[in-house]
């Protein structure tokens, strides 16, 4: 039987390929469930979701080791605060805002005031967010710590599983922080009202987030982080928008994280079809393009396919309701239509807590088909 | 001049459209026709969205800016415009994603449906209420969640079971809803988008 340290090399090496656009023995699968682990293993969203990282962990491994052979895992762990450090917005949590097994939700709520631009510029963003993380997010600081203490550690518990913990960290551009922290509605009518002043805020922010991602892809030794996106989506903007306050962040931060050796996930929810091509600007066979589902995978094969690896993208939809056999259907199309070179199969986004187990195995398996 | 403010309006010139509202009520104009105008404004970004020149960020600054030159023509507005149809519109139980639901309400709206905007995370029994109370052609249930599913189907069921799906439309939609979730749900139409919904009611009520 091979030892697990043999087992995480060679699957590395599956994920390797593929990102780099060539085939590997076979197309490697790559999940990422939080609440739907929770929920397999028969934990309340309430006892799983904060406060006990090293329990989550480990449902999490519990879960996905009972679901046949995957080669990475997206992320090590997890804790529903470590939502309100990347949207700087509330999170309603089960079993205190909302009931014990409903799942945890972001709140829409404009936190941040449109003065707020010029705190930042005056007082820079680390300055900014000390702040802000202490009184308009609860002391998020002390509720996310043990999250982040405990991630070497989870890291460390899946690779001795042979599991790649291929994207632990969340990264993201100034756009995501302004809307979360906002509000999507207030922040839209900033981009009209006052776009030179957001841009000179987000200007002021963006060297911070280069500076912390490069630290974070070489203190924790990562293969990829994150690139997130979900409120900066090309169907929310128009493109003119688009252009100024969006793509030319995620082109600095992507660069950056290149530059350091390590992988940018781009992990871009809502529907992206629109500016595919602008992802040609990114380094090429260096990048992941994974989608949610929303987002034409298919179009985005015929744009970016000999340019990025794509990673995805059943649909939470087709996990929560379909057969296993419609589940194996679309991922043998994926393999075949998207990969089998250059391609991982995933859930779109995250797989959702009722996601049916049995489709969730018929994902896992098909690549092993 | 007429034109003129639908297309500063339509254009997103919110200090002129404000000016010029101001400045023809000072003349004594009557706030039907200025309504009119506006309300052709928002017809033409609904165009524009539909041509793809427009997205949900010019949605919400027309929007917007439609709301604040209405708020000065006081009770005219409330009183004015012929509706072609009307929707009870809602993020179901347990689920306060509002987006895009807000799209479908404001694309719906410059279409000429009368909206009755029940918010995020309404309870069943306030679907059966504001049905019942407004007697709409259609009842739009949205979600983002997967896990909403089940109180997406509960509020049909509880529609049906109060005898008030007969003679109208539920209409579904939002990110993880598909032709399955209409199935499983058992409306009677899913929408793409928020486009799509408005296509689809007018078609419906047999409006072109």
């Amino acid at each position: 039987m091979a030892q697990a340290s043999d087992l995480y090399d060679e699957r590395l090496q599956r994920i390797k390929t593929a990102v780099a656009l060539a085939k590997p023995d076979r197309v490697p699968c790559v999940p990422l469930g939080d609440s739907f682990a929770a929920k397999l293993v028969g934990e309340k969203l309430s006892v799983f979701c904060t406060g006990r990282p090293e329990a989550a962990y480990k449902t999490m491994i519990r879960a996905f080791t009972s679901l046949g052979e995957i080669d990475g895992i997206q992320h090590a762990g997890f804790d529903a605060n470590m939502l309100s450090t990347i949207w700087l917005s509330k999170v309603r949590m089960p079993g205190v805002d909302l009931p014990e097994d409903n799942l945890w939700q972001v709140e829409e709520q404009e936190l941040m005031k449109p003065e707020d631009y010029d705190v930042i510029i005056k007082d820079g963003w680390q300055k900014f967010t000390d702040d802000f993380w202490l009184n308009k997010l609860d002391n998020l600081g002390a509720r996310v710590q043990p999250f982040f203490a405990s991630m070497p550690a989870a890291m460390q518990a899946w690779k001795d599983l042979g599991i790649v913990p291929f994207s632990p960290v969340i990264v993201t551009i100034p756009y995501e922080y302004f809307c979360g922290a906002r509000s999507m509605r207030e922040f839209i009518k900033d981009l009209y009202r006052r776009p030179d002043k957001v841009q000179e805020a987000m200007d002021v922010v963006m060297p911070v987030l280069v500076e912390q991602a490069r630290q974070l892809a070489r203190g924790l030794n990562l293969h990829g982080l994150w690139v997130g996106g979900w409120r900066s989506a090309s169907e929310f903007l128009s493109r003119p928008l688009w252009e100024r306050f969006v793509f030319p962040y995620y082109k600095q931060i992507v660069e950056a994280l290149v530059d350091e050796g390590a992988i940018p996930v781009l992990h871009w929810d809502s529907n992206w079809t629109r500016d595919l091509e602008y992802l040609l600007q990114f380094p090429k066979a260096k990048c992941v393009f994974s989608p949610d589902g929303a987002t034409d995978i298919f179009k985005a094969k015929e744009v970016l396919g000999d340019h990025m690896c794509i990673m995805g993208d059943v649909p939470a939809e087709m996990l929560a309701l379909a057969t296993p056999e419609k589940v194996t259907e679309y991922c043998k199309r994926l393999i075949s239509e998207i990969g089998p070179s250059g391609f991982i199969l995933a859930q779109g986004c995250d797989i959702p807590p009722n996601a049916k187990p049995e489709n969730v195995r018929a994902m896992i398996a098909s690549v092993h088909q | 001049m007429g034109a003129n403010l639908s297309e500063m309006l339509a254009d997103l010139q919110e200090n002129q459209v404000i000016e010029a509202v101001k400045e023809r009520l000072a003349k004594g104009e009557p706030a039907i026709g200025i309504i009119d105008e506006l309300q052709h404004g928002m017809e033409l970004v609904g165009t524009r969205y539909q041509a793809q020149e427009y997205y949900l960020s010019e949605l919400i600054m027309s929007a917007d800016i439609f709301k604040s030159a209405t708020g000065l023509l006081g009770d005219a507005f409330k009183a004015s415009g012929e509706k072609i149809g009307k929707i009870v519109l809602g993020t179901v139980f347990e689920d306060i994603h509002d987006i895009g639901k807000d799209i479908v309400s404001i694309i719906l709206s410059c279409n000429g449906i009368d909206v009755i905007d029940l918010g995020v995370n309404v309870p069943i029994e306030r679907f059966v209420e504001a049905v019942r109370q407004h007697k709409p052609d259609f009842v739009g249930l949205s979600c983002l969640l997967t896990t909403a599913y089940d109180n997406m189907k509960a509020t049909v069921e509880a529609l049906d079971a109060a005898g008030l799906h007969e003679g109208r439309k539920i209409l579904i939609g939002g990110g993880p809803v598909d032709e399955t979730t209409r199935a499983y749900v058992k409306a009677d139409a899913f929408c793409k988008n928020a486009q799509e919904a408005a296509d689809m009611a007018k078609k419906m009520l047999g409006v072109n």
